[in-house]
């Protein structure tokens, strides 16, 4: 191993900025190659050895941020193994090896983190919010991070110490079940969510029954109210139709209704 | 008024920082509204000596902003609305300029106004972004030049740069818009009529719904889905008390349960 452990946490901690300077012709190469450059120096003296290495890893690079560090890992790795002439490791391996590996991770960590995670977190989040917990901004950020920085470090260990072989150790995750289950948790919290949290108050049960009933009536109402409400909303989301245009017409119609008395 | 000015500059300052979140740097969600607009809420509130109203308007528009743009994923070349710039700024707008108003319903109006205007300026900024990323395309080549050369220093000054750029460009957007966008909105809230004040508290209720609204229509994945939703909002409809424990401990139940049974039989098992 030409790595220490320092310099392989160095990789992950630089992968941090990987996004820096993300431009439209290379995406995030030059982040890429400012995370691995340290690791890069170690193996090639200073020379045409690691000007070639250094354009190598110029190239085109897009992959999802948190899974960035696997990426690294394993093109170091394989760099490694370049330097010290191992068998059937050229140029052109690498480079495939890197395109093959960002591209798989880039679905599997996207779909992951933006489809699942994140929303999954966030109603969590939205619920605590919703419930007037002030300490719900430090849940949200430490739930999250427990999985994101825990890729980011583990991941450049595993790439490097696995190499190309760590896809098979990724698929061990089954990352497909876990993103179904984190959708049905996102659906049974919103289930929760959608009748709790929409305040919609009428004035027709005012001052009818007793106040507990009264506000049992209420929550009923709003419940029952939001179903049509959101099930409109879904549709409007489903046909395409932009947000802000959705909340401007739920804030006309809402200021008709308050105005003919129905909604107070 | 210098009150403005060092409300104007701590705002730029949290907007430039939270801002490098959202792709620039570490990606540790900062820059989600659930987390930048309480945060605004609290220094902002510091500032003002009433931190729980800052904090809990930090929460409300984090919780309606939160959901809004979850489908809009930085995937490939999508350049994403900049939900971290529009949080910030709806709640320093509502804050700065509801603050002068004792009145509880004229300041909702001044919050909910700065709610919409910022869902703008969160599309504005990310036409901004996109600008950005076109400097950092003119740096890619001029640093591929310099590797040409032998000057491999290039690499990290010229990435590191890209920081500096975001962060100046959240820095004195947040500016501009605190420093003449509070007496607009002021002036706004002064024209509505008084009658519709409380239209407005009506309609801040209202709001979560579009979230939830995109936040199911990207979760519901096939139709069969959908009874079970509606018999889940029906049973939490029913259940008298609202508790975030009582939605959370069934969602993890749910997960658990999912989990556990549909878990996909190893290839070994299924011969």
């Amino acid at each position: 191993m030409t790595f220490s452990r320092w310099q392989l946490l160095n990789v992950a901690m630089r992968s941090f900025l990987l996004q820096a300077s993300w431009n439209y012709n290379h995406m995030m190469n030059m982040g890429f190659l400012y995370s691995i450059s340290p690791c890069l120096d170690v193996i090639y003296e200073a020379g045409s050895e690691r000007e070639e290495a250094y354009l190598r890893h110029f190239e085109y690079f897009n992959t999802n941020p948190y899974f960035s560090s696997i990426v690294m890992g394993v093109t170091l790795s394989l760099e490694e193994k370049l330097h010290n002439k191992e068998e059937g490791i050229t140029p052109e391996l690498i480079h495939t090896a890197k395109e093959n590996l960002m591209t798989s991770l880039a679905a599997v960590g996207d779909g992951l983190f933006w489809d699942n995670w994140r929303p999954y977190v966030a109603v969590f989040a939205i619920a605590l919010a919703c419930g007037n917990i002030l300490l719900t901004p430090f849940i949200f950020l430490l739930l999250y991070n427990v999985l994101h920085l825990y890729l980011r470090f583990a991941g450049v260990f595993w790439g490097y110490e696995q190499g190309v072989g760590v896809s098979r150790h990724l698929k061990k995750y089954n990352f497909p079940h876990i993103r179904e289950t984190l959708r049905m948790g996102t659906l049974t919290l919103l289930a929760y969510l959608i009748p709790n949290y929409i305040n919609i108050h009428t004035p027709y049960l005012v001052g009818k029954w007793s106040f507990e009933a009264y506000l049992y009536g209420e929550k009923l109402v709003q419940g029952l109210v939001a179903i049509p409400l959101v099930a409109l909303g879904v549709y409007a989301c489903r046909q395409r139709v932009n947000v802000l245009l959705i909340s401007f017409l739920l804030i006309i119609v809402a200021l008709v209704f308050n105005h003919w008395d129905i909604l107070i | 008024m210098p009150e403005h000015l060092i409300a104007s500059l701590v705002v730029a300052l949290i907007g430039g920082i939270v801002d490098l979140d959202s792709t620039a740097a570490v990606q540790c969600m900062v820059s989600q509204p659930i987390v930048a607009a309480p945060l605004t809420g609290l220094i902002l509130g510091s500032l003002a000596g009433d931190i729980t109203a800052g904090v809990t308007l930090g929460l409300m528009v984090g919780v309606i902003l939160q959901l809004m743009w979850i489908e809009q994923l930085p995937l490939g070349q999508n350049v994403p609305p900049d939900a971290a710039l529009a949080s910030v700024l709806s709640v320093a707008l509502g804050f700065c300029a509801s603050q002068d108003y004792a009145d509880y319903s004229v300041s909702v109006v001044c919050q909910t106004v700065a709610l919409p205007i910022s869902v703008g300026l969160g599309l504005l900024g990310r036409g901004l972004d996109m600008f950005v990323r076109r400097i950092n395309t003119n740096i890619n080549d001029w640093v591929k030049q310099r590797i040409d050369e032998d000057d491999f220093g290039a690499i990290k000054t010229a990435h590191l740069s890209g920081l500096a750029t975001t962060f100046t460009k959240a820095f004195v957007f947040c500016f501009l818009i605190i420093w003449f966008g509070v007496e607009p909105i002021k002036y706004f809230t002064q024209m509505i009529n008084s009658n519709l004040h409380r239209g407005f508290v009506a309609v801040q209720g209202l709001l979560p719904a579009v979230g939830f609204s995109v936040l199911l229509s990207m979760c519901l994945k096939n139709t069969s889905e959908i009874k079970y939703v509606i018999i889940g909002i029906l049973i939490f409809a029913f259940i008298p008390v609202a508790n975030p424990w009582i939605g959370i401990i069934a969602s993890l139940m749910v997960m658990t349960r999912y989990y556990a049974k549909n878990q996909p039989k190893k290839r070994g098992k299924k011969q």
